[in-house]
């Protein structure tokens, strides 16, 4: 009996030995372990082992959803490709489109017409020349319906873009022709000001349409990934690391200082301050609760994110059918309370929609102009909230329950709103949370009344997010409706004098606060713990981060 | 035996079954859909989507699409990393699973079984007010405070082990720590209850006046029938901690299978949910089984084969 009770130890054990080593990487693993182990061990023996490498340790969170750059539309995407990839232009120190791939461009009188001059010294990593046909490649594939990216609405500013999309058109309608190896030539919709900007996006990125021809999974492992960024992709052990090296066939490469970056994947806001801690890392973010504790430091930079958490109103519910119940609600939030000592982390509270950064054509900072569009004013709101309940007749307001997607932050925002309403108006809300795509659903076929919201930039122009707020948009949101601010959108997407164009977007978003179908809260901020020595890490404000410049010392 | 084996086996695949069209029923009355995310977008780009996915065709289509994937093992791509199979996911995820879950399970049955036979020795004894007071400790301090802990302490503050990551046997000894200290205290607390219990069974008495030598006794003797209830939830017990834990290997940064069984409902990525569910139910279902054979050679009363209604 007792060898009987051995034996079924002794399979059981090789049985799960067995499907622990089934994998070949399981097999290797010992020896690769030692490789790896030897320098991780004794804390700073990367300057050890290599002292003249210079080697930057990232944290990516997770996984890239995908490095395909028509597929990969997040920013665990976004960082990586960032690095690995350009497109025509890229963002500069200013965080404004400047020459990438490209090196030259003529627009055409009408702003419909964009001609683009490649660099001769453009390459792949595998040294490949980069010509216009990749660029071309890369947007038809991208629009292709079959593809399904989710980027292909941001391609819908090239003619004939969204009849392919949609399935009712055709790749050669698509006005993108590659003219000759290095003149690529795009036709727009409509004149759009910030096209050169939008191109920044890794949606536009080329893809080396010889590469991809022979191997449509070109992009899914390290060793078939073809790149033309200041970086290269060296190994990828999917959910674990990815190693970039400097890309020597980089046109700018003389301009790159780091050897190498690791991006980990450490998904949990405590462990990868651990890990920053105890020297594993050379970025991390904040963890919440020690938020207080650290932000003052000096080892934290603080910088603008494109963003707004803001509050939907929804216009087809009652009692906010009325603008100055609306406007009432809007008025009685102190978001300075609320930025300090509600979200905290140095984010800043906002009286507009849009965030600060986006330089008008005469050089003005588009908030500055506009200035403050709401304010908290208890007595303003009180008196609001009278004159609207008189208008529709309302002895006693219709219950108002705020809804918002469950997590730590928003919970809070919420109390401390509820707090506000009850102090300021004398409403009591009720709040309720939802799991992020039941709370989703709900907010889009509005079966809410009142609701949470946030807002990230595709690409460096106020007009992406007031483009939200027209009739029937996707993102809408909130029943709003309204023909003049429908008007002044159309206006500020395609009025070939710039500075009309601005002209209209600031009216825009007067008309918005004006109507308030939404009311912000806050402006989105990136707060990052850099180490000793970490240096020229370019965080723009809408979109990714660029190590381009980066240096570790 | 074989029909006994042929019996089981045509359950396992009816349970399967079940579990499939359950699991397909809840997915599709969950509201959501895998595409919302807080990023911009259109809705031609949400039909595309959904048309890629095949997330438009009728729902008992969706459930045939669903059982043909399940029947020929082929999951088909994850909505959330479209460039990785269902089947990469878990291959990739489950070995580093596993293989942290059985040193896991070798670490907390050795050490539980330790202090259970210790405590029941010395009973009522201080050994055994510690044994169990270590038992309940690592019954009710949940795995991620300790994780927390072991990672301030060890890691950050003595420098002894890394942070997170999964490269070195060094990597390995935190996340084993942390997920072992619960299971160990459950079998030590169970090894030490029927450890006293059968101490006083009369061929225990038998044994003692034969003269045989008292570790003779316990490990001849008394161990071999302690040990049935820890069979017993070893079956569970190996499923749940070798097919990953969602929190533990998201503190230590592991790239296990863990995380699929949570973040795969929370993105509603369908394919995966399927590939999750089939794949921890068939998991369960032959560790169960085995445990049902183990049972057996453990103990010659009870007969497997002769079972009706397992």
């Amino acid at each position: 009996m007792k060898k009987l009770l051995f034996l079924l130890i002794a399979a059981l054990t090789v049985f799960m030995l067995a499907a622990c080593t089934a994998t070949e990487d399981a097999g290797k693993d010992p020896e690769e372990k030692d490789k790896v182990e030897e320098p991780a061990e004794n804390g700073d023996s990367t300057d050890d082992a290599a002292s003249d490498e210079k080697v930057l340790r990232l944290n990516n969170s997770t996984e890239p959803t995908s490095l395909d750059p028509s597929i990969g539309f997040d920013a665990v995407s976004w960082d990586p490709l960032n690095n690995l990839m350009e497109g025509l232009t890229r963002l500069n120190a200013e965080h404004r489109a400047a020459e990438g791939v490209a090196e030259d461009w003529t627009i055409s009188d009408d702003g419909l017409t964009y001609t683009f001059t490649l660099r001769e010294d453009a390459k792949w990593s595998n040294g490949d020349p980069v010509v216009a046909k990749d660029f071309e490649f890369a947007w038809k594939y991208m629009l292709d319906p079959e593809t399904a990216s989710a980027a292909a609405f941001l391609g819908y500013f090239i003619e004939g873009a969204e009849a392919y999309n949609s399935g009712e058109g055709s790749a050669d309608d698509v006005k993108v022709t590659a003219v000759d190896e290095k003149t690529l030539e795009v036709v727009l919709a409509a004149p759009t000001g910030f096209f050169l900007d939008v191109l920044t996006n890794p949606a536009f990125f080329p893809i080396n349409h010889k590469v991809a021809e022979a191997d449509p999974n070109w992009h899914t492992e390290a060793e078939t990934f073809v790149g033309n960024g200041p970086f290269k992709l060296e190994s990828w052990k999917h959910d674990e690391e990815m190693v970039f090296v400097k890309n020597e066939h980089y046109w700018d490469a003389s301009a790159v200082k780091l050897d190498k970056v690791h991006f980990a994947m450490v998904n949990d806001t405590n462990t990868q301050y651990q890990m920053f801690e105890a020297g594993e890392l050379d970025t991390a973010g904040i963890p919440p609760e020690l938020s207080d504790q650290l932000i003052g430091g000096d080892n934290v930079f603080i910088g603008p994110y494109g963003g707004l958490e803001f509050f939907r109103f929804n216009l087809e519910m009652e009692p906010f059918q009325n603008k100055k119940i609306r406007q009432a609600f809007a008025y009685a939030v102190n978001r300075d309370d609320i930025a300090e000592f509600v979200v905290k982390n140095g984010v800043e509270p906002a009286y507009g929609y849009i965030n600060p950064g986006y330089t008008s054509p005469t050089g003005e900072d588009f908030r500055d102009v506009n200035g403050d569009l709401v304010a908290f004013d208890p007595d303003k709101a009180k008196q609001l909230l009278e004159e609207g309940m008189a208008e529709e007749g309302y002895d006693e307001l219709p219950p108002i329950t705020l809804s918002y997607n469950t997590s730590d932050t928003n919970k809070a925002v919420a109390e401390a709103l509820h707090g506000m309403f009850q102090e300021n108006l004398g409403v009591e809300v009720t709040l309720e949370n939802q799991e992020w795509n039941v709370f989703s659903e709900a907010q889009k076929a509005l079966e809410l009344q009142f609701s949470r919201s946030s807002f990230i930039n595709d690409y460096n122009d106020p007009v992406n997010f007031l483009e939200s707020f027209i009739t029937d948009s996707y993102m809408n949101r909130t029943g709003f409706s309204s023909e003049e601010y429908d008007a002044l959108i159309a206006k500020g997407k395609s009025a070939t004098d710039e500075e009309e164009r601005w002209e209209a977007l600031y009216e825009a978003e007067k008309l918005l606060a004006e109507e308030m179908p939404a009311f912000p809260i806050r402006y989105y901020n990136t707060v990052v713990l850099e180490a000793d020595g970490v240096e020229g890490i370019l965080r723009h404000p809408v979109g990714y981060f660029d190590l381009k410049y980066a240096d570790k010392k | 035996m074989l029909k006994y084996i042929l019996k089981k086996l045509l359950i396992m695949v009816l349970t399967l079954w079940i579990i499939i069209t359950l699991t397909f029923v809840l997915m599709v009355s969950v509201p959501g859909s895998p595409f919302n995310s807080e990023g911009n977008s259109n809705e031609i780009v949400q039909q595309n989507l959904e048309r890629h996915y095949n997330l438009d065709k009728p729902i008992h289509v969706q459930y045939l699409l669903y059982l043909k994937s399940v029947a020929t093992l082929d999951f088909g791509p994850s909505i959330k990393q479209p460039n990785q199979t269902v089947n990469d996911l878990l291959g990739r995820g489950f070995p580093i699973s596993a293989e942290l879950g059985l040193i896991t399970i070798i670490v907390a049955v050795i050490s539980g079984i330790i202090l259970g036979i210790l405590a029941a020795l010395r009973h009522n004894g201080v050994i055994d007010y510690l044994a169990m007071g270590i038992a309940v400790l690592g019954i009710s301090i949940p795995n991620f405070i300790l994780a927390t802990l072991l990672i301030q302490k060890l890691a950050v503050d003595w420098e002894f082990f890394p942070v997170a990551t999964w490269k070195s046997p060094m990597h390995m000894v935190l996340p084993v720590l942390a997920l072992a200290t619960g299971p160990m205290a459950i079998i030590a607390r169970l090894t030490r209850s029927t450890m006293l219990e059968v101490l006083t069974q009369d061929y225990i008495k038998m044994a003692r006046a034969k003269g045989l030598t008292p570790w003779k006794i316990i490990v001849k003797h008394a161990l071999r029938n302690a040990l049935m209830p820890v069979i017993t939830i070893m079956g569970t017990l190996l499923a749940g901690i070798m097919t990953g834990s969602f929190v533990i290997e998201q503190i230590f940064a592991i790239p296990g299978m863990g995380k699929y069984f949570v973040e795969s409902i929370n993105h509603r990525d369908f394919p995966v949910i399927m590939g999750t569910t089939v794949f921890y139910s068939a998991f369960l279902i032959v560790m169960l089984f085995l445990v049902d054979i183990a049972y057996g050679i453990l103990d010659p009363r009870i007969k497997v084969t002769k079972k009706e209604g397992e």
